[in-house]
């Protein structure tokens, strides 16, 4: 049932609501010319249909272009919208408890986070293909759109059933439950993990990502990088995020993103992001050696400083008061 | 050099009303060729040029240009194949005429962003091969129709294209002015250029120095 408290409706959730309006209007046009696209593309023919088709993939193109480019930056504002709620939402005291608020809420965050790295591989994947005068990746970007689009309504129709099923009247759990290891929930099961364990896994899959990186093994690098994203994601919930908090017990992957924190989570999650991103392209789209070499570098450059900062703060930590947490 | 291969061009009006202005025409054009398409108002000569261009895309068809499908060519890559390859002389010269003719002519080094000697030479050569050097600093407006023709011919030819496409370019001249363009053009065919010329004026007729003549009618080659 949807409702329609006004306190729900801040300015936030309703510009998110008129934008997903407005991208689902354009994105239906987009998927209609792109599943003709892709059932009838032919480069080769010379009839009235291809250069229709040709002018259409234009029309497609750019529509589709700023729709992802404006989705990408938006996940920092749904974010931000989460966290805004939580002000309103008893009990919760960060975006986790509005996330967790209902039904929807983690299924629809992981499909954002999906949708994150898709929308991005698009548009890398379309700024390639203009390079070209012969339409190396017309069909295939198009393709993959098709299959955005799915996954772009999903979650279109999930963050409207999410912010519609939110109860202002309903207690939610804080990330101090959510995040608890005791907890029965498989995310507790996660972050009961040793942390040694986890160090382990997180700087062993960092070295590996600098061996691939130095061996320019462009898959493995790639998977490195894919994994690197849970791994992080984890560390930073059970182990460094504590650090950040300078309280042991305090495991949680929102919090960080308050002003309290100085907003350090958003510096975290967008080099994490940029980092794990640009490794995801090296291996997906074949591309010239120089560009290669250049998403190649900037996936070292971020993933560098993402682990410098996370490191950081156990070590600043350890240097001032003596002992860890 | 030029191919042209069953080119079609349809513009749609509305739902139930389309125009054909080219008409599965195919013919070839031979590198340092001279063609006169002639044909009345509305026989298609303008869009072949169009097309040739790559200004606009044929509805059916292909034209390929030194073994290039530049009807094939997305946009930023005609862009470049027209850079690189076209000078266009208009009918109406789409001179701009606030700028002096020292402007007007460099317009098409812009994009290529040249060296500042390089551009500064190319201008040079362009102003003297069709003496107008002697006005270059004068607004395009204030010039007679002729000048302001030459004007338009060395801006088409400043970047050393290996193509030509004039567009009915006597239309707005009087006899003389039309046989010096005449002669203009028969010293960029012994440069080597391959010259395409669209135009119901019966001055290009019968030259010696033309290599093929054509006709369009309806947007059917005759």
């Amino acid at each position: 049932m949807w409702k329609t408290d006004l306190m729900l409706l801040s300015p936030e959730v309703l510009t998110i609501l008129i934008l997903n309006m407005i991208f689902v209007f354009f994105t239906t046009i987009a998927f209609i010319l792109s599943v003709k696209i892709v059932l009838k593309w032919d480069l080769n023919s010379t009839s009235s249909l291809q250069y229709s088709l040709e002018n259409k993939s234009y029309l497609a193109a750019t529509m589709i272009k700023y729709i992802f480019a404006v989705k990408v930056p938006l996940f920092l504002f749904f974010i931000f919208t989460l966290d805004k709620l939580s002000t309103i939402l008893t009990g919760a005291m960060c975006g986790a408890g509005v996330v967790d608020a209902t039904d929807y809420g983690n299924y629809l965050f992981v499909l954002k986070v999906i949708n994150l790295y898709l929308f991005a591989y698009w548009i890398v994947l379309h700024n390639e293909d203009m390079k070209h005068e012969n339409y190396p990746y017309t069909k295939m970007k198009f393709g993959v759109f098709i299959v955005a689009f799915v996954l772009l309504i999903t979650e279109l129709v999930l963050e409207g059933l999410m912010f519609g099923a939110i109860d202002l009247d309903e207690l939610v759990d804080c990330c101090g439950t959510i995040y608890s290891s005791s907890g029965g929930s498989y995310i507790s099961q996660v972050l009961s993990m040793n942390s040694s364990s986890l160090l382990s896994l997180f700087y062993g899959n960092f070295f590996f990502i600098i061996l691939f990186y130095i061996l320019k093994k462009k898959y493995l690098f790639s998977i490195a990088n894919v994994v690197f994203i849970v791994i992080s994601i984890i560390s930073l919930i059970v182990f460094f995020g504590t650090y950040i908090y300078e309280l042991p017990t305090h495991h949680c992957g929102f919090c960080f993103l308050q002003s309290e924190y100085y907003y350090v989570g958003y510096i975290i999650y967008i080099l994490l992001f940029i980092g794990t991103f640009y490794g995801l392209v090296v291996g997906l789209i074949n591309t010239s050696e120089k560009t290669r070499l250049q998403n190649y570098n900037i996936s070292m450059i971020f993933n560098i400083i993402y682990v410098a900062l996370l490191s950081a703060y156990p070590i600043s930590y350890y240097i001032k008061n003596g002992v860890w947490l | 050099m030029i191919k042209i291969k069953n080119i079609t061009k349809e513009y749609i009006l509305n739902k139930n009303n389309s125009v054909k202005a080219l008409d599965d025409v195919s013919f070839n054009i031979k590198e340092g060729e001279l063609i006169v398409i002639k044909g009345a108002s509305g026989s298609g000569k303008s869009t072949l040029l169009s097309l040739i261009s790559a200004l606009g895309k044929p509805t059916s068809g292909e034209i390929i240009v030194d073994a290039k499908k530049i009807s094939k060519l997305p946009d930023n890559f005609a862009s470049i194949y027209r850079r690189d390859n076209i000078g266009f002389i208009f009918q109406k010269y789409n001179l701009i005429p606030t700028m002096s003719v020292s402007e007007n002519i460099l317009l098409p080094l812009v994009p290529l962003n040249p060296h500042a000697k390089d551009m500064s030479q190319k201008l040079e050569m362009a102003m003297n091969m069709f003496h107008i050097s002697h006005k270059r600093d004068v607004l395009v407006k204030s010039l007679s129709g002729g000048e302001q023709q030459r004007v338009a011919i060395a801006r088409a030819n400043v970047n050393n294209p290996k193509i030509i496409l004039a567009d009915e370019p006597t239309a707005n001249l009087d006899e003389k002015l039309s046989l010096r363009f005449i002669e203009i053009i028969k010293e960029l065919k012994i440069l080597g250029k391959t010259i395409v010329i669209a135009t119901h004026d019966p001055l290009f007729f019968g030259l010696d120095f033309v290599d093929t003549e054509i006709e369009l009618s309806c947007g059917k080659l005759i």
